[in-house]
């Protein structure tokens, strides 16, 4: 506990799961906490879990949480005295760090000047390369029309990713195999990137065939230490969307995580790197794995990362808390010998989207939602039973993290815990995990970027019949438990008999 | 099923034993749309087959293309009376910030399109009647 910590309200400019997570950091640190919310979240979980709340207005996220001006105005009227942005919506916004700064608001991030050169990721590929980083070959077009960008693809070499340059999380970016698909995907990704940015801007770069995204956890404080938390394994992706993370990487040998984590410790000092931040590099196995294997910088992510629990449960550090001391001047609250891997952790998000129906995404009310409680198992949820998932924001409904001594045992227990999570009235992908989670080649480790998306159609499933014990129960839960047929019945502790 | 027992241990949670063994079902919604849970698995049983992602409607000769689930119509590809091809893009909707196109199911000609770019669309609704 920091008694004269500077920041004693924060309000959180975010929702879900990030939004309730980063309140209980808030009542831990004892600072009070205050939520934002849209019309369609008056009554979600993150509304409820705040010290207080302000409306921000309508549902769609350009006119509330995307909206810096309406934002500001309520850390205003909440007397805020610092705002954290969580992930997406304005967490990479240089333009909404300097406006807090400007309010006089502590921003809990990067200052806007290093969020605005390495959120241009041509400026933050020029920078990290010149810190001696590899780079993957691509560049941002300056004509950035439908063909100049198409220009760009066939200059960096087909097949190649078009990609919003403000981007994250596979918004806004599309693959381009033959020059006939270009234009189709530079609009697409255009529109998106427009659409979850508010920032059009594209750039290209060149497919690395099969690799695998191993990404650095990187922290910086105000009085120039720059730290990493080791890496976070996040190749089992589909469509750029990752679906399962973890900590240490089944491919990153004691030698490669040395070359990797210094890399990524150089990039964000070169940065000037201050808070949590992410360095994303792609590893390149073709040419062999093991010490020597080849990786090049991708993009770094200057804020919380989705998949922090991964590194919290992995270390057994606060990554939230550390985020808004240092955010308050504080040093970072680690001394190096504090910062260590143990054991195993694997982390699977749960999305509202039907595998069976293409992925279709799933909105409506949830009839059951209730958590396991498992020993070992973290679950990082922003919905709740009775509640609704909305068609207005990211499918994304919670987050299950499981820790134990070794990857299979880890992989085991996250296994269990979402064969015990029960969610009902909008379908999830939970069938999907448990069979990518039970494949062969996930548990060699073997899964590269492109993987479920090649290869992954048959663990998508089909939609399945009752069982008939399932059936059987089914038409009877209405039925008061003395009408339940049960021969047993009397041998049986019956709390509504 | 003459010997299952089925007790209920919680709102909504179930055990049954059948064949010798103990499951736990989890039960939820109305007796007309149920839906059940056991051990990963998703069922749904339903009177009302849920929407499929494009329903057929043969009356007068069209088919009804339809929304799949709610969402905003952000671009309308094609016109009324244009010939359209098996897997042509008809209309792009938007749901949870990803792009959900919505393409034609067979050779046919546009009878009639039933939404505009903006519109906020519920599950079901006919988005484009094709002949």
């Amino acid at each position: 506990m920091v008694d004269d910590l500077v920041i004693r309200r924060l309000l959180i400019a975010n929702r879900g799961e990030i939004a309730v997570r980063i309140i209980r950091a808030c009542n831990e640190l004892g600072i009070e906490s205050v939520a934002v919310y849209s019309d369609a979240d008056a009554r979600a979980p993150h509304v409820f879990a705040a010290d207080r709340a302000v409306p921000l207005g309508p549902a769609p996220a350009i006119e509330s949480y995307l909206s810096i001006p309406r934002v500001i105005d309520a850390a205003r009227q909440a007397r805020a005295d610092a705002v954290h942005p969580g992930y997406g919506f304005l967490a990479e916004n240089a333009a909404f760090a300097a406006a807090c700064a400007a309010a006089g608001l502590i921003f809990v991030g990067p200052p806007a000047d290093v969020i605005a050169r390495m959120g241009s990721k041509i400026e933050a590929r020029r920078l990290v390369a010149a810190a001696g980083v590899t780079v993957v070959p691509g560049e941002t077009p300056a004509d950035q029309s439908d063909s100049g960008v198409a220009d760009a693809l066939q200059r960096v070499g087909l097949p190649a990713l078009v990609k919003a340059s403000a981007g994250g999380g596979g918004k806004g970016m599309r693959l381009v195999g033959a020059s006939s698909e270009a234009r189709d995907a530079i609009q697409a990704a255009r529109r998106e990137a427009s659409a979850a940015f508010g920032d059009g801007t594209l750039y290209v770069e060149r497919l690395i065939e099969r690799p695998h995204h191993v990404e650095v956890q990187v922290f910086g404080d105000h009085h120039g230490r720059v730290v990493h938390l080791f890496e976070r394994e996040c190749s089992v992706q589909r469509r750029h969307q990752k679906i399962i993370e973890e900590s240490p990487s089944p491919v990153v040998s004691p030698q490669l995580r040395h070359r990797m984590t210094s890399a990524a410790v150089a990039a964000a000092v070169a940065a000037g790197y201050r808070n949590a931040g992410t360095v994303e590099f792609l590893v390149d196995l073709s040419t062999g794995g093991g010490d020597p294997a080849r990786f090049y910088f991708l993009e770094m992510n200057t804020r919380l990362q989705v998949e922090h629990p991964v590194t919290e449960e992995s270390t057994g550090l606060d990554l939230v808390r550390a985020q808004i001391l240092v955010a308050a001047g504080e040093p970072l609250p680690w001394a190096d010998e504090d910062i260590r891997q143990r054991g195993h952790v694997i982390e699977a998000r749960l999305y509202a989207e039907d595998p069976a129906n293409d992925f279709l995404p799933q909105a409506g009310a949830l009839l059951l939602y209730r958590e396991p409680q498992l020993p070992g198992v973290r679950i990082d949820s922003g919905v709740c039973q009775d509640g609704d998932v909305s068609i207005h924001y990211d499918p994304i409904m919670a987050k299950v993290i499981a820790a134990a001594e070794t990857r299979a045992l880890a992989i085991a227990k996250l296994s269990a815990a979402l064969r015990a999570f029960p969610i009902l009235g909008v379908r999830t992908n939970v069938p999907f995990l448990l069979r990518i989670l039970a494949d062969r080649r996930f548990q060699h480790g073997d899964i590269d970027t492109g993987f479920l998306d090649r290869e992954g159609t048959d663990l998508a499933g089909s939609t399945e019949e009752m069982p008939d014990f399932v059936r059987h129960v089914a038409a009877l839960a209405d039925q008061p438990q003395s009408a339940i047929r049960n021969p047993q019945s009397a041998m049986k502790w019956d709390p509504w008999g | 099923m003459g010997s299952v027992g089925i007790t209920r241990i919680a709102d909504s949670e179930y055990l049954v034993e059948a064949n010798g063994r103990r499951e736990r079902v989890y039960v939820a919604g109305p007796a007309h749309d149920r839906w059940a849970f056991w051990n990963g698995h998703v069922y749904r049983d339903s009177v009302a087959v849920p929407p499929a992602r494009v329903r057929r409607e043969r009356h007068a000769g069209t088919q009804a293309i339809t929304a799949p689930m709610p969402a905003t119509v952000i671009k309308v590809l094609v016109n009324e009376g244009q010939a359209v091809k098996k897997g042509d893009t008809l209309v792009v909707l938007e749901a949870m910030k990803m792009e959900l196109p919505i393409r034609a199911t067979g050779d046919a000609v546009v009878a009639a399109v039933r939404c505009a770019q903006g519109d906020l669309v519920q599950a079901d609704a006919t988005l484009i009647e094709l002949a």
